[in-house]
């Protein structure tokens, strides 16, 4: 690689810019908002589908850290919103009293309530 | 072109066809494979040595033992069988005359009805099947294509049939109801009560009444405005309908907050009773939605948790009682009604009993409505009292809060549930009532509504089922005092149903995958069969051609076990246990 490649590339890793950081990120911060979107999957997605005592039924666990499609944050935000076709997940888009926030909020206290490791206790909420 | 090249080029076409053709024959053939047939009628008519199923053969109190043409076994729902053969020591002898698989999962939660000989059993998924009673041999069936997506709770249950005239007639978990002619299997008619994918869904099999077919709809974990309806059997027509919520304006909307009536549940998905001498329907009601907050719809909540009194013609309710005002638990109001004359406090009186949900046994004056006694029939209830009106007195910490750690019995599901049955024996006194003895931590989160959505406001925290305590009774309870005779005990929850019989019985059974019978006077088990499959179906018994037959649907559906019980490692499917004692 001649000098001025080198250069030119350097100078292109200095310029990159970071990933941007999910919304989940920022609210995994902020206790509150976390503690909302523990509240807003209570209210809608513990009973009869997401056990919060890390249990496997016919929905899967949310606090095992094993995500069937995708494990980014962006990946849970766009399977809560728009639901998984052919199973009893729905889509939550429009629903949540303050909307995509709302959405972030569940996955930033899903992320915070997780635990990943083998026979984990069940997650607190 | 030399000849040369016309042999090169040549080569090279070949070469190339042999590659396309190679690569198309990468992909497997497309098979074309005919369509999978979902109707299967009689080849001739079944069961027509017997006449049409009529008003008079519904009204008797106790249905010869060559049928069993009620869910409830009779319109006062004992589910007690007239027959005298089936005692705790002839229970020894049962053995299996025939079994028929339904082929599908979730809970088998039917009572099969027999009538003509012939045997009429839905399944989960709506598969409706004629067999031979003494045989077992499959006759008609139909199977019904769901819509997608369903509006389901707490899985894909049917629990039967009710007959009227010729036609059976069957609720659909996309809220069809749809008449048979029960020769042929030919459709008669076919209905949509509502639709499904706004929540509502039919689990229940229909109540015949003067010709109607009554029917409620679940949906009470969607917001849905609760209703039961009356169709006249012979068309499907809509002959009344009966809202469980009261509209704007109506009685009963000022125990409402605001507008919350709008989405207020109180779903009517299980059975009612009548009683032909009063000519009066009896029908409960399940919870407000949401279920776990009820923060948006304070009140009494009307006419949720309830019990409704009315004219089976027009369906305008004559009294109601409320169990359970302003639910916040999920406790419902819809376990199965008996309806019983016997003494109470040594005087004569017309009854209706119920070993509600919310852990406490009623017993009311049917004919006015007015509330006589309540007894917790579960070894463990701490939500409330009941006060001499019959009216709860909560106990603040079982409250649902966003922090809740108190464990609150019973649980959601109940003590007795409506997906299962009891049995009452008139010749004794007694009712057998399975229950779930199990608490949870009731946690109140952030309400959320949009049609056809699950709107519950909180969760039931199961930390007894997953921490493996809990367990079930088969309880004997006496129907006017309410006080437990004895208590068979198993390790996981009791939710099969219960068959009485005048011999003396009790058969029911376990998730665990056991048939039991019991002596109904001690509670002791006198027989066991391993089925393999969770019990969560209605057992029946029947006489035909000198022989006695005992049908049992078992198989469970795995999310509800866990659930209520704990994981679970019993497999799904259904199957029918047909038994007999020898000739």
């Amino acid at each position: 690689m001649s000098r001025a490649s080198l250069l030119l590339a350097l100078v292109l890793l200095a310029c990159k810019r970071p990933e941007p950081e999910s919304p989940a990120q920022v609210y995994l911060r902020d206790p509150a908002a976390v503690a909302r979107g523990r509240l807003i999957f209570v209210g809608n997605c513990g009973a009869y589908c997401h056990s919060t005592q890390n249990v496997e039924r016919d929905a899967p666990s949310l606090f095992d850290c094993e995500w069937k499609h995708g494990s980014r944050d962006a990946d849970i935000f766009h399977v809560i919103s728009e639901g998984v076709p052919g199973t009893r997940m729905p889509a939550w888009k429009g629903t949540l009293p303050e909307g995509d926030a709302d959405i972030w909020r569940v996955v930033a206290y899903l992320r915070s309530a997780s635990v990943c490791k083998e026979n984990a206790p069940p997650a607190p909420h | 072109m030399t000849k040369r090249s016309w042999i090169w080029g040549l080569a090279l076409v070949f070469a190339c066809g042999q590659v396309a053709a190679a690569a198309e024959g990468e992909q497997p053939a497309e098979i074309q494979l005919p369509p999978v047939p979902t109707h299967w009628k009689a080849e001739k008519p079944v069961g027509g040595a017997a006449g049409p199923v009529t008003q008079d053969m519904l009204n008797v109190a106790v249905t010869p033992p060559d049928r069993w043409i009620q869910y409830g076994g009779n319109y006062r729902n004992f589910r007690h069988s007239p027959i005298k053969a089936l005692t705790p020591e002839s229970a020894k002898k049962l053995s299996v005359a025939w079994a028929f698989p339904t082929g599908t999962t979730g809970q088998f939660e039917a009572s099969p009805v027999v009538y003509g000989g012939v045997m009429y059993v839905t399944s989960s998924y709506n598969r409706l099947f004629a067999l031979d009673a003494k045989t077992g041999e499959l006759l008609w069936r139909y199977d019904h294509k769901n819509g997608e997506n369903l509006r389901l709770c707490c899985g894909p249950p049917n629990r039967g049939v009710g007959i009227a005239g010729d036609l059976v007639i069957m609720g659909t978990l996309d809220a069809h109801l749809i008449a048979f002619n029960r020769k042929t299997g030919e459709i008669a008619w076919d209905i949509t009560v509502a639709d499904y994918k706004a929540g509502f869904s039919l689990t229940s099999a229909p109540l015949i009444v003067h010709d109607l077919a009554i029917i409620g709809v679940a949906g009470g974990e969607y917001g849905v405005r609760g209703f039961f309806d009356a169709y006249d059997a012979k068309t499907g027509k809509a002959v009344w309908r009966k809202y469980t919520v009261p509209g704007k304006g109506e009685p009963g909307a000022d125990s409402w907050a605001g507008d919350s009536y709008e989405r207020g549940g109180a779903p009517a998905w299980t059975y009612g009773a009548y009683d032909p001498e009063s000519d009066t329907l009896y029908w409960t009601t399940g919870n407000p939605a949401p279920d776990w907050d009820g923060d948006g719809r304070k009140g009494d909540n009307l006419y949720s948790d309830s019990v409704l009194a009315l004219d089976p013609k027009t369906g305008n309710t004559k009294w109601y009682f409320q169990f359970t005002p302003h639910d916040v638990w999920d406790y419902d109001g819809n376990t199965q009604i008996f309806l019983v004359d016997t003494k109470f406090d040594g005087k004569p009186r017309k009854l209706l009993v119920q070993a509600n949900r919310n852990g406490f046994y009623y017993v009311l004056d049917r004919s006015d409505g007015k509330f006589l006694r309540a007894t917790p029939y579960l070894e463990q209830v701490n939500w409330a009292t009941i006060d001499d009106k019959g009216r709860p007195v909560v106990n603040p910490d079982a409250m649902p809060k966003e922090d809740s750690k108190f464990r609150t019995c019973p649980s959601n599901l109940g003590g007795m549930n409506g997906s299962f049955t009891g049995a009452l024996n008139p010749d004794l006194g007694l009712v057998f009532i399975p229950s779930s003895e199990a608490c949870q931590v009731f946690t109140k989160g952030i309400s959320a509504f949009k049609e056809g959505l699950p709107y519950l406001g909180g969760l039931p925290d199961t930390v007894d089922a997953t921490a493996g305590k809990a367990y079930g009774n088969l309880a004997a309870i006496d129907v006017s005092t309410g006080k437990v005779k004895w208590r068979f005990r198993d390790n996981r929850p009791m939710m099969g149903g219960t068959l009485s019989t005048a011999g003396g019985l009790v058969i029911s059974g376990t998730l665990e995958g056991e048939v039991i019978a019991l002596d109904a006077k001690s509670g002791k088990v006198v027989w066991r069969f391993r089925s393999g499959g969770g019990m969560r179906g209605q057992p029946i018994a029947y006489q035909l051609d000198g022989r006695t037959y005992v049908a049992v649907p078992t198989g469970s559906f795995s999310t509800m076990d866990s659930f209520a019980a704990g994981v679970t490692k019993v497999p799904e499917g259904g199957t029918l246990f047909v038994f007999a004692l020898p000739k």
